[in-house]
């Protein structure tokens, strides 16, 4: 009897746990069964996060936008040309520059067929394709790409890509005026209006956001916008559309056989496996489970190159650098004042020099990132070919000669064997967000190089957001950081000189040159030509060093090698994923 | 009883209730800005601006403080900020089932293995098999769970490969079929539960162990043997059940113990549950899920005692409540 008591919540339980273990097992509703073979038709790419919205209007996270753009179709197709490092746009029957051979990107994935650009550059005009249409059957208009503009532009939607309209008639009035800025005529024709004259890659660049179907969004108020289940059941007309989406689990897309732009995708199906541990993704590349890591450590490429034959680690680069960030201003009389004076350490452009010379970036750099590390001199990459000046040459490693400008302007060495100058000890403390290894080591080597010249160097390490706070509210004089470039250069956001309106200038770097040149850059209609522009800009950044250019870094990612026809560039690892194939694997049944 | 518990139930609602509002106040006055992912170069600075008005974050603490409770008092625990606007409920009863089958395969295997383990040492007492057990109990009791679990990681899916790396079910798992796609889930979830549970039996084990070895010296065992009963029974029957006692209370307070753990698991086998949308909502600064965060295991861990002390109460008539 007493048996049976304790029988009773126990298989309550199993019934519990037998339910839980299923739960998931209906969620499919693609309505194709896969076959035994799944993996063979199946590219598994393994990202950290989630997706957030499945709509290019809200998408924000790096899940979401790498799967809008493989469901939603796009006006243009931007090619990143290697060898200048200017990006390329594509229409049907227009490109703006000659196609590279290398571009890897088909014209035919363009909603465009042509454009033109109005002699004063105050307007594009766009004829799109007529045989392009959403995954419910409906065509692709042009009124669909002015519905979605309006939503870019809605204040209560927040778009995070609203500076795209920046150049829109109204804008400078301080909201776009929809009427007068996108007209379409018909269908096929699509018009955008400047208030000024715009640059045609610029143009191209800001006038080419995704479109959304009018058709299956027009009901939704724009207050709802970010909460409809719509977001979660895309409609687009890509090479991929979604299969299922199981949140924090995966994203399932399959091959669109209806898309045209320029054709369905190659591959079956693409799995985006969201796994948040960084070893444990690593593991599953090496036993297969997935066949793309992004971001792998160089601390890992041997023993990956070792553990598995199947595995091939690509690189792309350069697009991401490290710095120190010296405060150039007296944050604190800035924050109570709002005027400026140098600061007491870091104010003169020769203690920043000296700093640079007594820091072994080389040291960093073989120590942590080998080959995939280079010298970095100022914020304009290497790959931006067209725009780098490769005659600067950087400041080398020489203590003896930052000890001389250290003296130079004042620092002498004090008692306790730190330097001083007017009583004010040579000490600080560099900040840097936790959890990253590579500024780890850089900042102990950097410690280490400092105290040889009698400089007090202490190392705080924050997390990332309170850290990106106190660097906001200007509360750091030193701190560890790194930027990703942009593809288009326009180095405002950290330069300018208005602190109020450049919220990335954490230095407090004012030089009035710096901004002239950037707006001369700006004023040229081709790219190239703005180029001595910014060969100055970049000696003058070299010369001022307002912050000490670190290295560049060389991401390199982690690929199975069954997949094939992949191009990487720094425009992004997953640049032509519609193209790739999978090898099959041996065992597969043909 | 009942008034007992009903009783019980009354004080928890202030008391859950006030970690709430402590809640609230502790994340919002701690830095971090929940609209900071919005700050960077190439994004508008109007869109970081819309983002806190959207979320009412512009209003004084206070007047945020009162819209919240008039919410909260509707039932109504906001929308996440971090997870596209979804309920927050919504995200956690995505998550609650992944941990709740955890929770529950992990306390099942911690009390079958660490009562075996526990008599077993307690009979032997100071035995060789005794010496060994405790010691590896002690052992992985003292190892960190996330290291134990990477290692497991890489012995059992990259060295040897038996079970996978991560994940609840394989890649097209969906047309194995029912029975398939069980065996599938229950093969992913042999190392997590494993590590999970191997810790946790480990400290039970010793529990069982003392309680055992003290009852075993009891008068009523010995009168029991003298009776002429068998060993089994005497140990099964007569000792074990008066053992059990204490441990069975562990039952109730070991459940929030399990859900904490279970973020560790959770990260690195990439399960979706309820230790990663807490972890992640705090990195991400959401505040409404935080909070739904905090009530549900604020009242878990009320439930869990009370739990307790209610079994203590069913398993040991001499307590009366």
């Amino acid at each position: 009897m007493k048996s049976n008591n304790t029988a009773s919540p126990f298989s309550f339980l199993l019934v519990l746990v037998a339910a839980l273990l299923f739960s998931g097992c209906s969620r499919q509703k693609g309505g194709e069964q896969l076959s035994g073979s799944a993996r063979d038709t199946t590219l598994v790419i393994a990202m950290l996060g989630d997706a957030d919205y499945l709509n290019p209007v809200l998408a924000s996270s790096v899940t979401s936008g790498n799967i809008t753009g493989l469901i939603y179709p796009s006006l243009l197709q931007a090619e990143f040309d290697t060898s200048t490092g200017l990006l390329n746009y594509l229409a049907l029957e227009k490109s703006l520059r000659p196609v590279s051979d290398k571009g890897g990107r088909s014209p035919k994935g363009a909603l465009a067929r042509t454009w033109t650009m109005s002699p004063d550059h105050r307007s594009i005009t766009y004829i799109l394709r007529s045989d392009a249409r959403w995954e419910d059957g409906k065509p692709v208009v042009a009124g669909d790409f002015k519905f979605a503009y309006r939503l870019y532009g809605n204040p209560v939607i927040a778009s995070p890509r609203q500076q795209y309209l920046a150049e829109l008639v109204g804008a400078d009035k301080g909201a776009v005026d929809f009427d007068r800025a996108i007209e379409t005529p018909n269908d096929t024709t699509l018009v955008f209006h400047f208030y000024k004259p715009v640059p045609e890659h610029l143009a191209l660049f800001h006038t080419s956001l995704t479109p959304v179907p009018e058709h299956v969004w027009k009901s939704v108020r724009p207050d709802q916008f970010r909460e409809s289940k719509l977001n979660m059941q895309p409609v687009g007309s890509g090479p991929y559309r979604l299969v299922t989406w199981n949140r924090q689990q995966d994203v399932t897309l399959s091959s669109n056989p209806s898309c045209v732009l320029p054709k369905p995708g190659n591959i079956r199906r693409i799995m985006f496996r969201i796994v948040p541990d960084y070893t444990v993704r690593l593991t599953q590349l090496q036993t297969g489970g997935v066949d793309v890591v992004e971001n792998v450590k160089p601390e890992d490429f041997t023993s990956i190159q070792r553990g598995n034959q199947n595995v091939e680690l690509r690189t792309v680069g350069l697009r991401v650098f490290d710095y120190v960030g010296w405060s150039n201003i007296d944050h604190d009389y800035y924050n109570q004042t709002k005027k400026f004076r140098p600061h007491p350490l870091f104010g003169s452009s020769v203690v920043r020099q000296a700093l640079t010379h007594a820091i072994d970036r080389e040291a960093i750099i073989d120590g942590y990132l080998g080959k995939y590390g280079t010298i970095c001199n100022t914020d304009i990459s290497p790959s931006l070919k067209w725009a780098y000046d490769d005659t600067i040459k950087p400041l080398t490693y020489d203590p003896a000669l930052a000890a001389k400008l250290l003296e130079q302007e004042g620092w002498l060495p004090g008692p306790d064997g730190i330097r001083q100058k007017n009583g004010r000890r040579f000490s600080f403390t560099l900040y840097t967000n936790a959890g990253n290894d590579r500024r780890n080591y850089a900042c102990t080597v950097i410690q280490q190089n400092l105290r040889e010249l009698g400089i007090e160097c202490k190392i705080e390490m924050q997390e990332s957001n309170v850290f990106f706070e106190n660097l906001q509210s200007r509360k750091l004089d030193a701190w560890m950081a790194g930027w990703s470039i942009g593809l288009e250069i326009d180095p405002m956001d950290v330069w300018g000189s208005d602190l109020e309106k450049s919220r990335f200038n954490f230095t407090g770097y004012r030089n009035p040159r710096i901004e002239q040149l950037s707006e001369l850059a700006k004023t040229k209609m081709r790219p190239e030509e703005a180029r001595p522009y910014w060969v100055e800009y970049q000696q003058i950044l070299h010369r001022d060093q307002p912050v000490t250019f670190l290295y560049w870094i060389t991401e390199t990612h982690g690929f199975s090698k069954r997949i094939q026809g992949a191009l990487l560039n720094i425009s992004g690892t997953f640049y032509n994923i519609d193209d790739w194939k999978l090898k099959p694997s041996a065992n597969a049944v043909p | 009883m009942a008034s007992y518990i009903f009783r019980r139930l009354l004080i928890a609602v202030p008391l859950v209730f006030g970690v709430l509002t402590l809640t609230f106040f502790i994340i919002r006055l701690a830095p971090g800005d929940p609209a900071a992912f919005f700050i960077q170069p190439g994004i508008s600075p109007n869109v970081a601006e819309q983002i806190r008005q959207q979320y009412g974050l512009n209003d004084p603490l206070p007047v945020q403080y009162i819209k919240w409770l008039g919410n909260v008092l509707h039932g109504d625990f906001g929308r996440s900020f971090s997870r596209a606007q979804q309920p927050v409920f919504d995200v956690i009863s995505e998550a609650l089932p992944v941990t709740m089958t955890i929770a529950i395969l992990t306390l099942i295997a911690n009390f079958v293995f660490g009562i075996i383990i526990g008599v077993i040492s307690a009979v032997r007492q100071n035995s060789f098999l005794d010496r060994f057990l405790t010691v590896t109990a002690l052992f992985f009791y003292s190892m960190p769970e996330f290291w134990f679990a990477l290692m497991m990681i890489i012995l059992f899916a990259l060295k040897l490969p038996l079970f996978p790396v991560s994940g609840l079910n394989e890649v097209g798992a969906e047309s194995y079929g029912p029975f398939g796609f069980f065996m599938d889930r229950i093969w992913h979830l042999a190392l997590p539960v494993t590590v999970l549970s191997i810790n946790g039996a480990a400290g039970i084990a010793r529990y069982v162990r003392g309680s055992m070895l003290e009852v075993i010296r009891q008068d009523y065992v010995r009168t029991a043997r003298a009776k002429g009963l068998s060993e089994r029974v005497v140990i099964l029957k007569h000792a074990l059940r008066n053992a059990l006692l204490p441990v069975v209370t562990l039952m109730g307070s070991s459940l929030p113990f399990i859900f904490s753990g279970a973020l560790f698991i959770e990260v690195i086998f990439a399960f979706p549950g309820m230790g990663r949308v807490t972890v992640e909502a705090i990195f991400a600064r959401d505040y409404p899920l935080i909070i739904a965060n905090t009530f549900v295991s604020g009242t878990l861990i009320v439930l869990g005692n009370l739990l307790s002390d209610v079994l203590y109460a069913v398993v040991d008539p001499r307590i009366k409540l």
